[in-house]
């Protein structure tokens, strides 16, 4: 029977092992999802750091036949081959290995369930298992690139997105390794949005009805289910990549009856809500942190809650705007076009709902903040040459140019990698008990926002050139921007160096911080009312309803 | 309320059990729209033996998040009964599984407990028949609270 439970007192601390190895806690689970994706994105960002020093000049100097070197020795035969290893790998990494587990993994573990005052995830050890999954799966990544592949070297150098024939002739098992890396990631993400879908949908406090559920609780929710419904059709594309290549299968093998384009279809079924997948959590931080730093309530929480479900539907729908020209009809190209032109109106309610909140509030230019801004003029130029992109008639000259590269990019690595940094230094000092360095973070902050945008930005004007992307040489013409666009990426990666310095000295150096809610009253989701850091165990019992729901407009 | 006073004539019950926030009617539409948003991408591929390898992941994905929800929802299907009639005090606890827990005591003996700081915020707990045991421990602090109240005017 229940007997009472009051003299029990067997709490006792794990060891180390155990804590973080067989974890089944979410805050301990995310804090690992955080570090992993940090020292993955490490990886992938020291291999565009190495693609921008090839790039800074035009010739090849530093990835030869005789081998791949760091410092230029005049005799150089291009190797074209490990050029497109660093691309594929870049771009594998990156969207499967980094920034889903840094937002998704990483902050939708740690601070979902706080902000809908759940215990725990629904299934603790589930969770576990998606953690190493996720490892193993960042491994055998990273194996891929060292392994035989294709032309005779290590590797294998057909572009993230896997399409066949290229993908189903490339030789060595490097190719294979990269398929299970993503199966790994994939099977990872199924079972953690299942965890997350559960604990959202029945684990809310009593009281919390889905229209009061903090915006950052919703964006996980949303992205979890975007994962569910797109993840299995990858993992099945891939499959199938996977039998054509070993067992002669033909789906998509003309030879055989199959077709590639079907492949592509398929690819960016789950690639267009992938998009999505990415940036959606970083809405959710972004909103909390603009609340927090205009000190005023979210302007139009209702219309933000619908539009995060309205992009995600829209994300859907879609997807052949990554394929205008494999020679659809004008009817379908039609159709693509003015649906991807719609997705501007949900971002656009979001975007106008930030700058409302902080019309007329009290702003504060704390790291976190600047972050938030320059995610939001930044997205907002990525959003606009996205909408360039949507026309399925400029598409003509614009696909696979530095165009498509630079749009990407500044919705990618300045939307969702801004978001990531903001949410760090906005939770960093809840997580860890002490408080970053603000001043360095505001050097950061600057660094980063200058490096990235002279990375990209001048590639618009190589994309309106005609520069082609994925190519480890230019012609002359393309020199100036290029070399403007090397330097920006070597500021960025200063900046991101410095980055992981302020991380390691705030936790072992940073001043302790006593107080629960080191922001101020507009932080106003759970995870303030607890003590910074949280102890193991939060909301065993339930939350009081007066510390969550603070704002009359719900 | 998930607690709920019933009364006859010879007796008095109270149910109580933990809060679930999604409903049946909530579990119907995910899983539906799920389903449809799902079935999308099988459009492009329809014609093409691709469509069945596609059936399969995705059929795999519906099955696991239905299976998810579910045990989650069974997990949580605690239900305490506490009857009180002039003679005895009987509180039994239902486990999701497995057979009821049961106590029983004579009421002029019962006392009421409340534990400001116990494991769990207001832990309330009986005593009697030489044992304590707890109830409601998966309430809300302010729902125990008010269960105590109750309990004091009606056990004495």
């Amino acid at each position: 029977m229940a007997d009472a439970a009051a003299h029990e007192h067997d709490h006792h601390d794990p060891g180390f092992f155990t804590r973080w190895f067989m974890s089944t806690n979410h805050k301990d689970i995310g804090i690992l999802y955080l570090f992993t994706s940090g020292i993955v994105g490490f990886v992938a960002v020291a291999f565009t750091v190495y693609m921008r020093m090839e790039l800074k000049d035009p010739g090849v100097q530093f990835m030869c036949e005789e081998g791949a070197r760091l410092f230029a020795d005049g005799t150089c035969a291009p190797n074209g081959h490990i050029w497109n290893v660093l691309v594929t790998a870049h771009g594998i990494l990156m969207m499967f290995f980094v920034v889903i587990p840094a937002l998704f993994g990483g902050f939708g573990n740690y601070f979902m369930p706080l902000h809908i005052g759940a215990p725990d995830m629904a299934f603790p050890r589930m969770n576990n298992l998606s953690y190493w999954l996720y490892v193993a799966g960042s491994s055998l990544a990273v194996a891929s690139v060292l392994s035989p592949g294709g032309n005779g070297q290590l590797g294998s150098g057909v572009g993230w997105v896997l399409y066949p024939p290229l993908s189903t002739a490339e030789q060595g098992f490097s190719m294979d390794l990269a398929i299970f890396a993503v199966h790994l990631s994939g099977a990872s993400s199924i079972l953690g949005s299942i965890n997350m879908i559960t604990t959202f949908l029945n684990m809310r406090a009593p009281g919390m009805t889905l229209f009061k559920v903090p915006l950052f609780a919703w964006s996980i929710f949303v992205t979890a289910w975007l994962i569910l419904l797109s993840l299995p059709v990858l993992a099945g594309a891939i499959t199938m990549l996977l039998t054509d290549r070993n067992f002669g299968t033909t789906f998509f093998q003309p030879s055989g009856g199959g077709d590639p384009i079907l492949y592509q279809h398929i690819l960016w079924f789950f690639g267009h809500p992938e998009v999505y997948i990415i940036i959606l959590p970083g809405f959710g931080i972004i909103s909390h942190v603009i609340a927090t730093f205009a000190r005023k309530p979210v302007f139009g929480y209702l219309p933000m809650v619908w539009a995060l479900i309205a992009i995600g539907a829209l994300g859907f729908v879609v997807w052949a705007h990554h394929m205008y020209t494999v020679g659809m009809s004008l009817t379908q190209q039609t159709y693509f076009m003015l649906a991807t032109m719609v997705i501007a109106v949900p971002t656009g309610v979001k975007i106008f709902s930030w700058i409302a909140t902080m019309w007329g509030g009290s702003i504060e230019f704390k790291t976190p903040m600047l972050y938030a801004f320059g995610f939001l003029f930044l997205f907002t130029v990525g959003g606009v040459t996205g909408i360039v992109l949507s026309q399925a008639g400029i598409d003509r000259a614009y696909h696979d140019t530095y165009y498509v590269v630079a749009h990407f990019h500044y919705v990618m690595s300045l939307g969702a990698v801004f978001c990531i940094f903001a949410g760090m230094y906005y939770w960093l000092g809840k997580m860890c008990g002490r408080q970053y360095p603000e001043k360095l973070g505001q050097i950061q902050f600057w660094t980063m926002f200058i490096g990235a945008n002279l990375t990209f930005f001048p590639q618009h004007f190589l994309g309106r050139q005609g520069m082609p992307r994925r190519y480890i040489d230019y012609p002359e013409a393309f020199a100036y921007w290029n070399e403007w666009s090397s330097w920006g990426a070597f500021l960025a990666f200063a900046s991101f160096l410095l980055f992981i310095g302020i991380v390691f000295y705030t936790i072992r150096a940073g001043k302790p911080i006593t107080e629960n809610n080191y922001w101020n009253e507009h932080a106003d989701t759970l995870e303030w009312t607890l003590p910074t850091p949280p102890p193991a165990h939060t909301f065993e019992t339930l939350p009081k309803r007066e510390d969550w729901d603070k704002q009359p407009s719900h | 309320m998930p607690y709920e006073w019933t009364k006859s004539a010879d007796k008095t019950s109270l149910s109580l059990w933990p809060h679930q926030s999604m409903t049946p009617e909530g579990f119907v539409w995910f899983i539906g729209a799920t389903a449809l948003l799902v079935s999308l991408p099988l459009l492009a591929v329809l014609g093409s033996p691709v469509v069945w390898v596609l059936l399969l992941f995705i059929a795999l994905a519906i099955w696991g998040v239905w299976r998810a929800i579910m045990a989650n929802r069974t997990a949580r299907q605690i239900e305490e009964q506490l009857t009180l009639t002039g003679q005895s005090v009987v509180l039994s606890h239902q486990p999701p599984n497995g057979p009821a827990l049961v106590w029983k005591a004579n009421p002029s003996w019962v006392t009421v407990h409340l534990r400001p700081k116990g494991p769990v915020e207001n832990y309330l707990t009986l005593r009697g028949g030489g044992r304590e045991v707890e109830l409601g421990a998966f309430l809300t602090p302010e729902e125990r609270q008010g269960l105590y109240d109750d309990l004091k005017s009606r056990i004495r």
